[in-house]
């Protein structure tokens, strides 16, 4: 884990690569009980909402992104993750996670990293976009 | 002509309680493996101690997915067919322990309407205050959710 | 000249953010001279950006993005007049009415991404509207999908209008993606309404000016 002195403005965290795959939602959505059939595992309630096919749910994608800040600052890391669904993620396709550090300060004794992080698609698509504030350590 | 919402705004300052949810193991490990998070404090407790928690602790987002199981009022806004997820925040205040038995007490935020790519759209935000067995605030979310035509 | 901060629903960048991170852009040897937030549906008075603004020699200066039954519409030059006028946030506007009382008012209102889909000016062209007062667009906007632009450019030969170019930053690293060059030195939104008045302005891409005068 990165100590504060070692950030820049700038830096990147990531890009990692995930995928979603139709097993992985099915057994996301049945932590939180989805009321069946959904928009996430059946392709024809998706087509009735007008997706192109079954989607990953947001906050699926919101533990995705989490993963990214927690491997990257620890299990305790983040005190913000703040996100914007912008576009339906679809099952079974490359998906690039990256962040990038905006803002580096110290408040209430804690040294905090802000930044701007993204899932995107491989022809450009902003599937989720938002801000996350992590805490570090310092030496 | 302005566009009039219409929305039950008698929701503004209501508390809606929910809970006690369980958070257990299995709970904790669907979680892990449907993202394939191997943050090795989310998997057990030997290693949660190692980092510096007294136990296993949840990955940061589960209080996100919870919320999906708090009941919520309907705010009767008269606009639109079809509902998306729109935006979700979580602002970690404590550690989520395995065995920790959590509550949750939500509020309407705000309604209001904007335009996009897909027309007009309303939108609707909650926010949900999760505290644990000891009455300690373990995460507050907010959710965004958009109607649209 | 479109950017939104923490002060629109969507946006997560605070403008002191904005600020540091054009810190980092002019590190990188970018030429970024001002930016201009265009906060959703309203308009902020009450907001003064200039010690910030100072402190890191930059111009900060204040617009309104409204959405109109036409698209969404950059405004500039905004006067309590303006906003007595028109309700910012209606969003079923008539954006030619809020075109005539922007000149009225010494402001000047102008079609965002109007390429977008489902919401651009191209497509309510194609349905039929006229829109005889737009003689600038929004050509080069940092948040469009692939296409959005090329179709804002094709508008612009084909109507013969001018184009600026914005960011449309919701995050901080997005701010200053596509600025607009100016003639002019710009210090206020007066000045900023007479530089666009003048049409003496071309959209660059952050990417393409290393040195410039140039307007987020």
């Amino acid at each position: 884990m990165p100590y504060i002195d070692e950030i820049e403005l700038g830096d990147e965290i990531g890009p990692v690569e995930k995928i979603a795959s139709d097993e992985d939602v099915l057994n996301f959505c049945e932590i939180w009980d989805a009321p069946k059939p959904n928009r996430f595992t059946d392709p024809e309630i998706a087509a009735k909402a007008g997706m192109q096919g079954t989607i990953v749910p947001g906050i699926m994608t919101m533990a995705m992104m989490a993963q990214l800040l927690t491997d990257w600052g620890g299990p305790g890391a983040i005190k913000d993750l703040d996100l914007v669904f912008r576009q339906p993620v679809p099952h079974n396709r490359a998906l690039t996670l990256a962040a990038t550090i905006t803002d580096i300060r110290e408040e209430d004794g804690e040294h905090l990293v802000e930044c701007d992080i993204l899932m995107t698609g491989t022809e450009g698509e902003r599937y989720v976009g938002g801000k996350a504030i992590v805490a570090l350590e310092s030496r | 002509m302005a566009m009039e919402l219409e929305y039950d705004r008698s929701l503004y300052g209501v508390e809606h309680k929910a809970g006690p949810f369980e958070i257990t193991d299995a709970i904790i490990d669907r979680a892990n493996s449907s993202v394939g998070e191997t943050g090795p404090a989310f998997h057990s407790d030997e290693e949660a101690k190692k980092a510096g928690y007294r136990g296993r602790i949840a990955p940061p987002t589960l209080c996100c997915i919870l919320v999906r199981q708090v009941s919520l009022p309907d705010v009767k806004v008269q606009f639109g067919r079809t509902q998306m997820h729109a935006g979700q925040r979580v602002e970690p205040k404590a550690p989520v322990y395995a065995g920790d038995q959590l509550t949750a007490s939500s509020h309407l935020k705000d309604v209001y309407a904007k335009t996009g790519r897909s027309g007009t759209m309303v939108f609707v935000v909650w926010e949900t205050t999760f505290s644990n067995q000891d009455g300690q605030v373990v995460a507050e979310v907010q959710e965004s959710f958009a109607k649209r035509e | 000249m479109h950017s939104h901060s923490v002060s629109s629903d969507d946006s997560r960048a605070t403008v002191e953010q904005y600020v540091k991170w054009i810190q980092v852009l002019r590190k990188r040897g970018h030429t970024v001279d001002g930016i201009v937030l265009t906060e959703h549906r309203k308009f902020d008075f009450g907001k003064d950006y200039s010690a910030l603004a100072d402190q890191y020699n930059l111009r900060v200066l204040k617009g309104s993005e409204l959405d109109t039954r036409y698209g969404h519409f950059l405004v500039y030059g905004v006067t309590q007049a303006l906003t007595q006028e028109i309700e910012f946030s209606d969003v079923r506007m008539d954006a030619r009415t809020l075109m005539q009382a922007a000149r009225q008012h010494d402001a000047i209102a102008l079609p965002a991404h109007p390429g977008r889909f489902g919401i651009g000016l191209t497509d309510y062209i194609a349905q039929g509207e006229s829109f005889d007062d737009v003689e600038i667009v929004e050509r080069l906007n940092g948040g469009s999908r692939p296409g959005e632009n090329e179709r804002a450019e094709e508008l612009c030969q084909s109507s013969n209008l001018f184009g600026i170019g914005g960011s449309d930053a919701h995050l901080t690293s997005h701010i200053a993606t596509c600025m607009t060059d100016f003639k002019a030195n710009i210090k206020t939104e007066s000045n900023l309404v007479d530089a666009l008045l003048s049409k003496e302005f071309q959209p660059v891409w952050l990417k393409d000016i290393v040195t410039g005068a140039s307007q987020s």
